[in-house]
């Protein structure tokens, strides 16, 4: 799967082309160099406007890769996801960067495996962890989020020595809305028929706008806005019309296991839409602007997340009704990594979501960051292209 | 008068099928061996020639080599198994290292398909490693079972687990025939299961390796309460619908793109 043409641009021109975490590191470590402090994340549950309304700058903290797994093998056991084996070896091995240059960490109560992971690193750096309400439709749930942010709000202030004011929240509420739209335009770009970009450039896209401020951003989204309406204007799409769209959903898929995404080129499909918290998840809800109680707008925002963790999870089902619209998908990808029990249970409600009210062909392609599943996934991924 | 193969290079055997005017005219079979390149070019070599198309594991690896069209599993055991069944609506296939249940729509298309993961509970390298466990040949394995008065029941479905514990089973003194047939039924009962997860509709084909098992057919028959119908050569079934599709020449179903 390529471009129509042999020399079609980056989405993002520089010296970082495919390597996104470079990037992001490049970025963070300016702004530590500047005297920001370092806010390590997991999850999209934390609370950006928060963190960077302390002054602090986010950093995405090192998870995908199969590599520091043997290590994490000494202490946890094989039966685990492997994100959170593979977030632990890369803490007792020392090798994240992101780690290695965060002040604090900002965790939250997802599932078991990362909750008690995180007690295990808690001697590493200083740490909160989030106490995520699991039922988000309980009338109590919105509240005590608030309560949490306002406690992490705390945390951070007294770990940097910073502080944070309404205003300076409801600021970053506003940087955030702006960003997602202007992520959205990207997004709806990659819906196009046939697509104007390569699953990888939003990715990339992505990984940086998870971690930079929106201002930022602005140089990098001109030249992205301009180099998409370069390609809209000059016919330059990625893969034939006739390639199958595919929508991923499920976990989150970065590093070692976009081998999925590549098996999914290979066999002859578009990956159009990264249903994820590695994809567009971080970039989908509006926060309320000038509600008066900005702790409250941020928390309402963040419970919207469908995460598997929550239950039920409906609102998973209707943003992938959104998604299914939007993007026009030929098959839907569940990827659920290895012993994710959340996601694992609840792709049997997505598949027949997917199968009954969209009639879209769905495949759940179980996976580590391995490679030696590779043939497998792709004579699955073949014969659901085949049966198409 | 067109000549067409199939080859279809699993993980434990080779086969190939040689189709002409309506009819298969040539089957061969080779173990894969370490260099199943090499086993294909042996089995090809005095073969009759025509469009060639390839499934099974090593399919990418040969594409390139004998210059030919290559395509899924899934796909070329839905042709095949209509071929040698027409009223075939369920497939259930066992090979070396895969599981596969494949539902079919009535007319032929494929509907919905589950394959084990990655690992061998359940598959025929799975029946080996037990049976060498037991001390008995394949053959043997499969006339014990079928002898055996009772059964004993094996737990374990991840291989390496259940080789031990077939082991400690010995161990404590019960029959081998007992732990026989216990082995089959719990390949049965995975295959049932794996089954249940696509449709079930009459009729049902048991294709590949392990669907030259008697005992394996049986138990798998009394576990559904109905019949499965296991063709004479239950393993060319993947390159028969290989042969099939290149007859149809695959080039022009091909999509451009892919």
């Amino acid at each position: 799967m390529a471009f129509n043409v042999p020399d079609a641009k980056p989405l993002i021109e520089d010296e970082f082309v495919g390597e996104a975490a470079k990037r992001a590191l490049q970025y963070i470590q300016t702004k530590r160099a500047a005297g920001m402090p370092v806010a390590g994340i997991y999850c999209g549950y934390a609370p950006m406007e928060v963190i960077r309304a302390v002054g602090a700058v986010p950093a995405i903290l090192c998870a995908f890769a199969n590599k520091t797994i043997a290590a994490a093998e000494a202490v946890l056991p094989a039966n685990l996801c492997p994100l959170i084996k593979s977030s632990y070896g890369f803490i007792i091995t020392d090798t994240c960067p992101f780690f290695g240059i965060s002040d604090a960490v900002v965790a939250e109560t997802t599932c078991d495996g990362k909750k008690k992971m995180f007690e295990l690193i808690s001697e590493y750096k200083p740490m909160f962890v989030m106490d995520l309400p699991q039922l988000p439709d309980e009338k109590e749930a919105l509240a005590n989020w608030a309560v949490m942010i306002t406690k992490l709000q705390g945390f951070l202030e007294k770990t940097f020595e910073k502080s944070a004011t309404p205003e300076g929240i409801e600021a970053e509420i506003k940087a955030t809305n702006i960003k997602n739209r202007l992520m959205n335009r990207v997004f709806d770009c990659a819906a196009r028929k046939p697509s104007l970009l390569k699953w990888s450039e939003t990715y990339e896209l992505v990984f940086l706008a998870q971690v930079a401020t929106t201002e930022d951003l602005q140089a990098t989204f001109q030249e992205v806005f301009k180099t998409l309406e370069e390609r809209e204007a000059k016919g330059v799409h990625y893969g034939t019309a006739s390639a199958p769209r595919v929508l991923v959903t499920g976990c989150p898929v970065g590093g070692d296991s976009t081998k999925v995404y590549k098996i999914i080129e290979e066999a002859g499909g578009v990956v159009v839409a990264m249903d994820s918290c590695t994809g567009m998840k971080p970039f989908m809800t509006e926060i309320e602007e000038n509600t008066g109680d900005p702790i409250a707008a941020v928390a309402a925002r963040y419970l919207q997340l469908p995460c598997s963790c929550m239950t039920p999870n409906t609102r998973r089902l209707d943003e992938l009704d959104k998604t299914i619209a939007r993007f026009q998908p030929d098959v839907v990808i569940e990827v659920v990594l290895h012993a994710c029990h959340s996601y694992n249970i609840e792709s049997y409600k997505i598949m027949n979501h997917a199968k009954n009210k969209h009639n879209l062909p769905y495949l759940k392609i179980e996976t580590d960051y391995s490679d030696g599943d590779v043939e497998q996934i792709r004579t699955r991924v073949e014969a659901l292209f085949d049966s198409l | 008068m067109t000549t067409t193969l199939g080859l279809d290079i699993g993980s434990r055997t080779i086969k190939l099928v040689v189709w002409e005017s309506g009819a298969i005219v040539l089957t061969r079979k080779a173990l894969t061996s370490y260099d199943p390149l090499a086993v294909c070019r042996e089995l090809l070599h005095d073969a009759p020639t025509g469009p060639l198309v390839a499934t099974g594991y090593g399919r990418h690896l040969v594409k390139e080599y004998l210059h030919c069209e290559t395509i899924s599993e899934i796909k070329a055991f839905a042709v095949g198994a209509r071929a040698v069944f027409p009223s075939c609506r369920t497939i259930l296939d066992i090979g070396g290292q895969d599981t596969k249940a494949i539902s079919l729509t009535e007319d032929g298309r494929i509907d919905k398909f589950h394959m084990n993961d990655k690992c061998a509970a359940g598959t025929g390298r799975f029946l080996e490693i037990m049976a060498t466990a037991l001390g008995l040949s394949l053959g043997d394995f499969m006339a014990e079972a079928m002898s055996a008065e009772a059964s004993h029941p094996i737990n374990s479905m991840c291989t390496v687990f259940a080789e031990s514990e077939v082991i400690s089973t010995i161990a404590r003194g019960i029959a081998r025939p007992a732990i026989a047939l216990g082995i089959h039924q719990a390949i049965a009962a995975r295959a049932v299961s794996l089954l249940e997860r696509v449709s079930i509709t009459e009729d049902i084909l048991f294709a590949g390796g392990v669907a030259l098992n008697r005992c394996m057919q049986k138990e798998i028959e009394n576990k559904l309460n109905r019949k499965v119908h296991a063709p004479a050569d239950p393993q060319i079934v993947g390159a028969l619908g290989c042969a099939l599709i290149a007859e149809k020449n695959p080039k022009e179903e091909k999509k451009d793109g892919f």
